[in-house]
């Protein structure tokens, strides 16, 4: 029984530490409906200003905390004016791909700054030992349980008295009309991004203390949690995100007495989905609150696309097709390749993101689907390696479109979220279901891909079935784009309500275009399972879902063309600055962002 | 139109970029280094590993230099990085294997990017040599891949054995990182501590971002053992240790070699006092090749401590020059000389020769050691 009470101790503690994350990451969605992807950079610059003034300067604890927060929030600022308000008359979805952009860059500058070394950033504090239940806390527990407390509150009285609070809600309830009653919008999305960008930096030197240890891997975990509790708290509700927070570490906590520490991430993500399925505005959106997106239409806003002439796709695609033939390495031909699978993938979501609107943030579990589908087809049944594919396609067009619907009652942010979590889950059922995906030793041994009994294991025989395959998805998805099918789908993305007035069934076509979606992008994994040999609960990560997001974004949503120049792009340009080392990936992410800058509404543009 | 000319200007810079590469290989003579692949991460998450292998080529390579080289010419490795993403690794498989002058690849650092890899570089003949690559699975590939990774076949019955036999504990819980290296670890600990007559009370896996253990010590807590296996790197092993002090748990502390680090020492503080960690090797080890290697990383990197993955680079980059010298550059001899090298100086092993069966090298060094004042020590036998 005592036991009980220490995992609730436990889950209190570390939802505490979620807390953190959490109110910044409500501060900023309350006023720009934005998910900053970039709160867990200011935590992890947060944490290292810590360590140059703890161990550096040696700075005492007070001291500490003021010039964490005040870099922090000059961070914050800088990112406002430089990276967030040049886009704010863009399309919605721009400040989101440049949050992520300036988190690469962030990342990227703490790393080359500090090295990837973890380092020990040790606690100001003494070390006593409270005893509680069967465990002890110690005072750092009662001082970031006291900062997450003390600045929901503050921030609570701010919004709620405050001239400069008030403007701040109204901002977030109508932008629009509040410039027009003379509220600064600017000057409030500069008091938000300072508060929240201090109180992440704060956050993250605390949390740095409290493990007694700080590394550059600590950014996105930090953010994916604190979404996590943010939304399941009801996203841009301050006192909701600490409550979020609360739970989110409780129920984690009780998932590791009940099942273990492996399911603890599974628990934390079912949470998610079942908050949001039963309550889709969160926990404490209260039923007034004006529905959390604009309903749409500004969320993914309407461009001119870029006409591409007939002749010019046609002459593209016989160069692209002819290129084995030509004096060109293995390597041009490998990195083509990887370029081809992430288009399908990319064709994949922007036909469920861009077309139909439903922003997925978890597209790489539907790789996983189909790759697993695959290998274990061709591996234990010896299903013919081109059949296995096709399976693996169809099993991650089923059980992806099941998986996913639960988020179909959802709109704007949310999709994204539950697609999140769903995608986590997915991959933590993979680590977790041993007798069936062998767990975390992963599938080896996975035959090489082969059609009609011959065995395609040249670079240039791979590159010619990955681009042919690659270009039917695409042929097929530009022709039910273009018919009575693919305008019943933007129907649904531009204007939900009216869809549904002209008697669309919103569910039926949200599945139909996860069916063809999912089964480009299980086909897709499929390939990729028998081209690499070997896979595990790792190979398709969250990295890929954001990647997969980047490229329909840059490419333009919708835009199936735009899909293949954008997966061209994104996994050429790494390779291009190979040339540049370690400062590869920080190149990477300033191009994206002045790609976001310049062409927010994608290369080629939304269809 | 402006996409179109977008693409070919991205292709063509790629295919000149290529053809650059490839003149200079044909122009490659003596004077030319004798030139080494290696794919790793120096970004992303585990870039940490990446910049510590770095480290250990670099001094072994300092030290083959002052020795004159490879059959007189220069070695050299051009390091590319993977992030561990196996969709990088097979691009830079394909860069490696068209690239003539490179003779022999090292890496990658996790399992899905190496061995992804690793179909490549068995078709086109190149060695793929993991050297920390323990995935049982990873020789399998091919006759192309060699490993000097401690097999943990080897390893985890010695910390059993250090465990049950020599420090007395009969009840344990494991905690493990549940990736592919934890799991076969755990594996191989559980099944050799049970034949030492121990018991497993209670088994843990966590993934690798995982920073809160205090609901998972509970349950250790629970089960009442009277010791803690962790099968961790150092930065989660000294998490778990810290926060095993905090929830006051005081059993004995057990774990694997890839904790020995400085920076166990460091990011555990107190809480690492009196751990007990099975090594390869320790500081006042008095085998020569030991004391050379700590002695010249000790300069080379203004009095750093060297931790296990240097080790393991070190030893890999000496490993790949003694090949060389047999097999010259021909990627086939190199092949062969793997069966053919014989007594290598080495860190890990004392001396490593291939088992050419399984294409590991067998008989890793042992060491007990005891965390006392902060330092890892030869533990004297008492109990703590």
């Amino acid at each position: 029984m005592s036991s009980w009470l220490d995992y609730t101790i436990n889950g209190l503690i570390v939802g505490n530490v979620y807390a953190l994350v959490a109110v910044g990451l409500a501060l900023i969605f309350g006023v720009s409906r934005l998910i900053n992807f970039a709160q867990g950079s200011i935590y992890l610059v947060g944490a290292y200003i810590g360590w140059v003034a703890v161990v550096q300067l040696h700075t005492p604890l007070p001291l500490t905390i003021i010039v964490v927060a005040a870099a922090a929030a000059l961070v914050g600022l800088v990112i406002e004016r430089f990276g967030l308000r040049p886009l704010q008359n863009s399309v919605r979805i721009a400040p989101l791909l440049a949050t992520i952009g300036i988190s690469f860059v962030l990342d990227q500058l703490v790393m080359l700054t500090f090295s990837p070394n973890p380092r020990a950033l040790p606690s100001q504090l003494p070390d006593v030992r409270f005893q509680v239940g069967g465990g002890t806390i110690g005072p750092l527990d009662l001082l970031i349980a006291g900062v997450g407390l003390t600045s929901a509150l503050l921030l609570f009285v701010f919004l709620r008295y405050s001239k400069l609070g008030w403007a701040v809600r109204a901002a977030s309830q109508d932008r629009d009309a509040a410039m027009q009653m003379g509220v600064d919008v600017n000057r409030v999305n500069q008091a938000v991004f300072g508060i929240a960008a201090a109180l992440g930096g704060v956050s993250g030197m605390l949390v740095g203390m409290y493990y007694n240890q700080i590394d550059t891997a600590m950014s996105l975990q930090a953010t994916l949690k604190g979404v996590v509790a943010e939304v399941v708290g009801g996203a841009g509700n301050v006192p909701g995100a600490v409550i979020g927070s609360l739970l989110l570490g409780l129920v984690e906590s009780y998932g590791v007495a009940v099942f273990g520490t492996s399911y603890r991430n599974l628990f934390a993500f079912l949470l998610l989905v079942v908050v949001l399925v039963l309550r889709p505005n969160g926990l404490f959106a209260s039923a007034r609150q004006a529905p959390p997106e604009p309903l749409t239409g500004t969320f993914i806003a309407p461009s001119r696309p870029l006409r591409i002439p007939r002749w010019a796709l046609l002459a593209a695609a016989a160069i692209f097709a002819l290129l084995p033939l030509l004096p060109v390495s293995f390597y041009v031909l490998q990195t083509l390749i990887n370029a081809w699978l992430l288009g399908m993938l990319a064709l994949s979501l922007t036909l469920v993101a861009g077309t139909i609107g439903q922003v997925s943030l978890g597209h790489a579990a539907l790789l996983a689907i189909g790759a697993y589908t695959s290998a274990l087809l061709s591996l234990s049944a010896a299903v013919p390696v081109g059949l296995a594919i096709i399976a693996g396609g169809l099993m991650s067009a089923a059980l992806g479109t099941i998986l996913i619907s639960p988020s179909f009652r959802l709109r704007g942010h949310y999709v994204s979220i539950a697609t999140l979590a769903i995608g986590e889950i997915v991959s933590l059922v993979i680590l977790n279901w041993e007798s069936v995906t062998r767990g975390p030793i992963g599938i080896s041994g996975i035959p090489p891909l082969s059609l009609f009994g011959y065995d395609l294991v040249s670079p240039a025989s791979i590159y010619w079935f990955s681009f042919a395959v690659m270009v039917a998805l695409a042929l097929l998805q530009a022709r039910l784009l273009g018919s009575h099918l693919g305008r019943s789908f933007r129907a649904i993305r531009d204007d939900d309500i009216a869809a549904r007035a002209y008697g669309l069934s919103l569910n039926r076509y949200k599945s139909l275009a996860f069916i063809f979606g999912g089964f480009a992008a299980g086909v897709s994994g499929g390939i990729a399972a028998h081209l690499y040999s070997y896979i595990n609960h790792e190979t398709f990560n969250t990295q890929q879902s954001i990647l997969a997001l980047t490229v329909v974004i840059l490419g333009g949503l919708g835009n199936v063309v735009g899909a293949v120049v954008g997966s061209v792009a994104l996994v050429g340009l790494p390779e291009l600055f190979r040339i540049a080392a370690e400062y590869r990936i920080l190149i990477y992410g300033i191009v994206l962002l002045l790609l976001v800058r310049f062409r927010p509404q994608g290369l080629l543009g939304t269809i | 139109m402006s996409n179109l000319d977008r693409r070919t200007l991205v292709k063509g810079s790629l295919a000149a970029m290529m053809a650059g590469a490839m003149s200079r290989a044909a122009f490659a003579d003596s004077s030319e280094p004798i030139l080494l692949g290696v794919s790793g991460p120096l970004t992303g998450p585990n870039a940490q590993y990446g910049t510590q292998w770095k480290q250990g080529f670099d001094l072994a390579l300092d030290e083959i230099m002052a020795a004159g080289g490879v059959n007189g010419r220069k070695l050299a490795y051009s390091f590319e990085d993977s992030q561990s993403d196996p969709r990088q690794s097979v691009a830079i498989a394909q860069k490696f294997v068209s690239d003539s002058r490179i003779v022999l690849e090292l890496g990658d650092f996790s399992s899905p990017a190496s061995m992804a890899a690793s179909p490549i570089y068995q078709r086109a003949g190149l060695v793929q040599f993991g050297f920390t690559n323990s995935h049982p699975d990873f020789t399998k590939g091919g006759d192309f891949m060699w490993s000097t990774s401690v097999s943990q076949a080897d390893e985890q019955p010695l910390l059993a054995r250090y465990a049950v036999k020599r420090l007395g504990l009969k009840k344990l819980a494991v905690l493990h990182l549940n990736t592919d290296w934890g799991r076969t670890s755990r594996d191989h600990f559980v099944k050799a501590a049970k034949e030492y007559g121990a018991e497993i009370v209670v088994s843990e896996g966590y993934i690798a971002e995982e920073r809160d253990f205090r609901s998972t010590l509970v349950r250790v807590r629970d089960a009442s053992p009277d010791g803690l296996i962790l099968i961790s790197y150092y930065s989660d092993g000294a998490l778990i240790a810290r926060q095993a002090r905090q929830v006051g748990l005081k059993q004995v502390m057990c774990a694997a070699s890839s904790v020995y680090s400085p920076k166990f020492l460091e990011l555990g503080g107190e809480a690492v006092e009196d751990v007990h960690v099975g090594t390869r090797y320790f500081p006042e080890d008095p085998r020569p090749e030991v004391q050379k290697f700590i002695a010249g990383f000790k300069k080379k990197y203004n009095g750093q401590e060297p931790d296990a993955f240097n080790a393991y680079s070190y030893d890999a980059m000496n490993m790949a020059a003694a090949v060389v010298r047999i097999g010259g550059t021909d990627r086939r001899a190199i092949r062969d000389a793997f069966a053919k090298v014989k007594d290598v100086p080495s860190v890990i092993f004392g001396t490593a020769t291939f088992d050419v069966e399984s294409r590991r090298v067998k008989g890793a060094m042992n060491a007990e050691l005891v965390v006392r004042k902060g330092q890892f020590a030869l533990w004297d036998g008492k109990p703590t």
